[in-house]
């Protein structure tokens, strides 16, 4: 190569180096539309993770422009020009100097082994510190846990509202978890079948959902809002379509929430479109979707006569259903509770809209008034849900199919479901 | 080597026990047990597999190249991503690395062969039965219908029947248990090689740092494997069987699962990047034309590393909830791993400190090593902070780290050990300047592959998903990543074109002769002619210093300075002696891994085929013990042993023992 060739080498390989840290430093600054991101947090664990990890990305970033500029500088001042193909006889550099043949210096590997392990044991104080103090939740006036559930592929949360998780949940609802701003929330985290992970990650880190254990975790927002999540641990088929939402509202707003939820479903009046709906509603939907003051146990196959539906999510069969339930259990009661379905802004595990032009919208018990309800994925999804996610229905994992309702059924039903407010 | 035997003896109990002859033709590779060989069938099938896990890489880009991707589904999804995974960790990687591993160690240590020649190649082909049944569960039973789907770590219990009904995962833990038996036997066989082989006056400290690097890792495989299996078998019967190890309904605590499998699987971390670091520790004195600086710290670090990574294992377990103080333990003892390969980085940049280096195609690789394993360990460090992790575990951050370890650790660094051994095993350089281009071809895709994951994982993609919402703002990088990972394509696919326009080029020359010590290195495999003889050393070479055969080419003068003691032509070996006695080749290895195949095809799909399966196996071992030791009949065979190296009772008696510790041994 020419030396002029070589220059423009050098010359294109800095202008891309610079140029990707340029778009890297903008991609990470400008973080605006990442509903998921771990840069920006919002909740008080996410922050106290942020600040942590921050001055280390920081030290991580020295250490990698010191080692990649040594390179970078050996490369330029020790390079030998000419061939580096060395086709000679027996190698081809036969009359040249040697540099000096330096061993090794141990005043210097003791340096560099002592500096690196004073760094780390500075950086692992401030780990521990940290690691501890997330494990404290802050007292507050609520009393409130939630025991959240994971299954293929969607999540539970029973609301227990005085805070013990012993006792029957005061209501049940899915995939959209709505906290108070501002407090920090204890989580009991389970599964129902195989291992997932529950992260939003705007407020918190993750914590694993595995079957036969409960492990504690909390969550805080300091601001009001809506932040997504999406279940982390490989869980089989959907595992990438089973997403969350956490919805944070003012206490005044969470209060009116709360009290909505725990007042049971209305029966349709005779004769509507609804009061159809609500037939085929029991015939197709109720062995397994719980509307409080509409199913009863008898339609998921159990006993009694509560009508709240806690027997599922209690005692079934012997098993304690929050720890594991085997296939044939899994089925009863292992769907969404769909008994206020019209104030959550989304269904199917999150992955699609319920209302159209809602957008970000908090006025939560007024979502049915605000957006456009999304009736064709709706319809399509009742219709034929595994087509609109994956799933093995046959196996009790996942919706099946409805593909012999007629369209007025389905007409029928999405009115139904629309009374659920 | 096998047992000496008395040639006067002639070995004819049955006619089919006598041993294969001839060392030409294909039917010779199958029955070989010369250990160069068996490292170049090591390398060819690795290679082989390498462009099989691509292109499956290749498909994980198309499907998440744009939002709402659609160009496969997401139970093929889940299947290609297990499967890219397994493949390039178990058939990609570690065989690229015993590829290494049996062509160099006995030529480092100035062995005749490995200490059992019939075992090595059985691990070979014991590997080779693995991999063959992990891929073809790609297209048995129809196209991705029963390939493994519970991601190449298996979580518990989704890796049970009832979550995951295909036999997908019957394949994960059958096959691995095969790779596993070759994993297994070929540590112990190498262990035995290096520490009883050696030549006269090569003392642990006197090995390169190749050798010990390798070594290391053997050991990590002989006692990570036994754990990975202990795994697999409970899974095993589990899935076939019905028991109840995973079983939580049973009473089982799936957390059992990812114990066993992490303490295996993080040793394995350093199973795969150590004999990378060997390579990049050979590849830069020589370079740069300076001993490797620091050779004790960089043995002892790699040491350092063989310990420690037992005791890191639950760093993939953050978020799993094991408790608050498991997690502080692992969390500082994992930041602490990050010291031993910080002083070998250090070291390398000491190495070309005031050198005269040459940026050939194997520099070139081996400065890309420290470069870019410089990356991944840093984002190392940052998933040791466990309060950080529990938001980058399971992300793409993570996905962006052990790439940046395993491609631009291992791999390069392997990569780099092709060209910077071609010759010596071939007997011709690879074309440089297509070796070169490969290169940054490959670096800048590489880069733009995975670099951009950082920030992926860090704004929220989540490992594993098929697909992303157009909404969730992760379509840029990801068709930057999609777009990086064709590039390496075309490197990879540049790096092949070099092996055939080099061989043919080679060829139509005349197939000239590139010399004992083309790159004019240091370590004793470049002291015999190229490509290695059979019996790789005319006659035993005795060791008196670290760099033994630099040290014979090149001493000082009355000034202090360095010059050339002698040619190379009279120091290397010529192969011209052909009166070694050689341990001949067997049918029964390679016999007994079709045994092993075809058991493992049979717990799949029918126990009767097992039971055929170990009919074939259990007679391939009566063949093997019962076969003559050796073939009177076999060329380099005259009853004479001049030149052969010393026999086992002389062996203990050499100067020295064989943990004698000794200084380096610098010029003067």
């Amino acid at each position: 190569m020419s030396s002029r060739v070589k220059k423009l080498a050098w010359l294109s390989s800095l202008l891309v180096v610079s140029g990707s840290a340029a778009l890297i430093a903008v991609a990470i600054v400008v973080d605006k539309n990442h509903p998921l991101s771990t840069l920006s947090p919002v909740g008080r664990q996410g922050r106290e993770i942020a600040e942590l990890i921050n001055p280390i990305f920081i030290v991580a970033g020295v250490v990698f422009f010191l080692v990649q500029g040594a390179v970078l500088a050996l490369w330029l001042r020790y390079r030998v020009s000419g061939s580096d193909t060395g086709d000679g006889e027996y190698g081809y550099y036969e009359d040249e100097e040697f540099p000096e043949q330096v061993h090794g210096n141990n005043r210097l590997e003791i340096a560099w082994t002592l500096v690196p392990t004073a760094l780390l044991a500075v950086i692992s104080v401030f780990t521990l510190i940290a690691l501890f103090a997330l494990d404290d939740v802050e007292a507050s006036d609520e009393d409130l846990v939630v025991t959240v559930v994971g299954q293929q592929w969607w999540w539970e949360y029973q609301y227990h509202l005085d805070g013990d998780t012993t006792t029957p949940p005061d209501f049940v609802t899915a995939n959209e978890l709505v906290i108070p701003v501002g407090v920090d929330i204890p989580l009991d985290i389970k599964s129902r079948d195989v291992i997932h992970s529950f992260w939003i990650p705007k407020l918190n880190g993750k914590k694993d959902a595995v079957p036969g254990r409960s492990h504690d975790w909390v969550i805080q927002s300091e601001q009001t809002g809506r932040f997504r999540g999406q279940c982390t641990e490989f869980c089989g088929l959907s595992h990438g379509y089973m997403k969350m939402v956490a919805v944070v509202l003012t206490a005044e707003e969470f209060a009116e929430w709360r009290d909505n939820q725990m007042t049971p479903a209305e029966m349709p009046q005779g004769g509507t479109a609804a009061a159809s709906g609500r037939e085929i509603f029991a015939q197709q939907c109720a062995s397994c979707h719980v509307v409080n003051g509409i199913t009863s146990p008898a339609d998921r196959g159990g006993e009694g006569t509560e009508p709240d539906g806690w027997d599922v999510y209690g005692e079934f069969n012997g098993a304690d259903a929050g720890v594991y339930l085997d296939i044939d259990t899994l089925v009863a009661g292992a769907a969404p509770n769909l008994t206020h379905l019209m104030t959550r802004s989304t269904f199917a595990g999150s992955i699609f809209d319920l209302y159209l032009g809602a957008g970000e919208h908090l006025g939560y018990l007024d979502l049915p008034a605000s957006g456009t309800l999304n009736r064709g994925e709706l319809e399509a999804w009742i219709y034929n849900a595994p087509e609109r996610k994956p799933a093995d229905a046959d196996n009790f994992r996942g919706m099946p199919s409805r593909t012999g309702l007629s369209p007025k059924d389905i007409d029928d039903l999405v009115a139904f479901l629309s009374t659920l407010d | 080597m096998t047992a000496v035997q008395s040639p006067r003896i002639a070995h004819r109990p049955l006619g089919v026990f006598t041993r294969p002859q001839g060392s030409e033709g294909w039917r010779s590779w199958l029955f070989t047990v010369d250990h160069k060989r068996i490292g170049i069938m090591y390398g060819a099938a690795a290679l082989f597999f390498f462009i099989v896990g691509g292109v499956e890489a290749l498909f994980i880009r198309l499907q998440l190249a744009t939002p709402n991707g659609s160009v496969i589904g997401a139970g093929t999804y889940n299947g290609v991503f297990t499967i890219h995974g397994v493949t390039m960790v178990f058939l990609v990687v570690m065989p690229m690395a015993a590829a290494f591993a049996n062509y160099l160690l006995p030529l480092q240590v100035g062995a005749r062969d490995v200490a059992f020649p019939r075992l090595n190649a059985f691990s070979f082909w014991c590997f080779l039965a693995g991999g063959v049944l992990l891929t073809s569960s790609m297209f048995i039973g129809g196209w991705f219908q029963n390939v493994p789907d519970g991601g190449w770590f298996n979580y518990a219990p989704n890796s049970g029947v009832l979550f995951s009904p295909s036999k997908g995962i019957d394949f994960y833990a059958v096959g691995l248990q095969i790779t596993g038996i070759a994993s297994l036997v070929s540590a112990i066989n190498l262990i035995a090689t290096v520490l009883n082989m050696r030549t006269k006056g090569m003392s642990l400290f006197r090995m390169p740092v190749l050798t010990w690097m390798l070594l290391i890792t053997q050991f990590l495989l002989l006692f990570a494997i036994p754990v990975i299996t202990v795994a697999l078998f409970l899974l095993m019967f589990d899935r076939l069987w019905d028991s109840n190890f995973f079983n939580v309904a049973a009473g089982a605590d799936p957390l059992l699962w990812q114990h066993l499998f992490w303490i295996f699987g993080h040793p394995e971390v350093y199973i795969l990047i150590l004999p990378a670091f060997g390579i990049v520790s050979e590849i830069i004195p020589t370079f740069s034309r300076k001993p490797i600086f620091g050779y004790h710290f960089m043995v002892a670090s790699g040491i350092a590393i063989g310990f420690m990574g037992w005791g890191v294992w639950a760093h993939h377990m953050f978020t799993s909830g094991m408790g608050p103080l498991s997690v502080a333990a692992f969390s500082v003892s994992t930041m602490f791993i990050a010291v031993p390969t910080g002083v070998k980085i250090l070291n390398w940049l000491a190495t070309m400190y005031r050198g005269r280096l040459r940026f050939t195609t194997p520099m070139l690789y081996a400065v890309g090593v420290v470069s870019m394993f410089t990356i991944g360990g840093l984002s190392g460090v940052t998933h040791a902070i466990a309060p950080s992790d529990t938001q980058q575990t399971d992300t793409y951050y993570i996905v962006a780290h052990f790439h940046y370890v395993i491609f631009g650790g291992a791999l390069l660094g392997l990569f780099g050990g092709f060209y910077f051994w071609w010759p010596k095993a071939f007997g011709y350089k690879l074309n440089e300047a297509w070796g070169k281009a490969s290169f940054w071809v490959m670096l800048i895709g590489f880069n733009f592959t995975f670099g951009p994951m950082h920030i992926l994982g860090l704004q929220g993609m989540s490992r594993r998903i098929p697909t992303y919402r157009a909404d969730e703002g992760f379509a840029f990088w990801n068709m930057v990543a999609s777009i990086g990972a064709f590039v390496i394509a075309i490197g990879v696919a540049m790096f092949l074109w070099n092996v055939y326009a080099s061989t043919r080029k080679w060829r139509r020359a005349g197939r000239p002769d590139v010399g004992p010590d083309p790159w004019d290195a240091r370590g004793l495999e470049w002291m015999t002619a190229s490509p290695t003889p059979e019996h790789n050393f005319d006659s035993d070479i005795e060791v008196q210093k670290l760099d033994e055969f630099w040290h014979r080419k090149y001493g000082r003068d009355e000034t202090g300075r360095v010059v050339r003691a002698a040619p190379t032509s009279q120091i290397a070996h010529d192969g011209s002696n052909t009166s070694v006695h050689l341990p001949s080749p067997s049918y029964w290895p390679i016999v007994l891994s079709a045994g092993i195949l075809l058991v493992g095809y049979g717990l799949i799909f029918n126990l009767w085929l097992a039971a055929a399966g170990v009919a074939l196996l259990v007679g391939a071992i009566y063949g093997w013990s019962l076969e003559p030791p050796d073939d009177p009949d076999a060329a380099g065979h005259h009853g004479d042993h001049a030149g052969e190296l010393p026999a086992a009772d002389e062996a203990e008696g050499r100067a020295g023992s064989p943990l004698e510790l000794e200084e380096a041994q610098s010029v003067d």
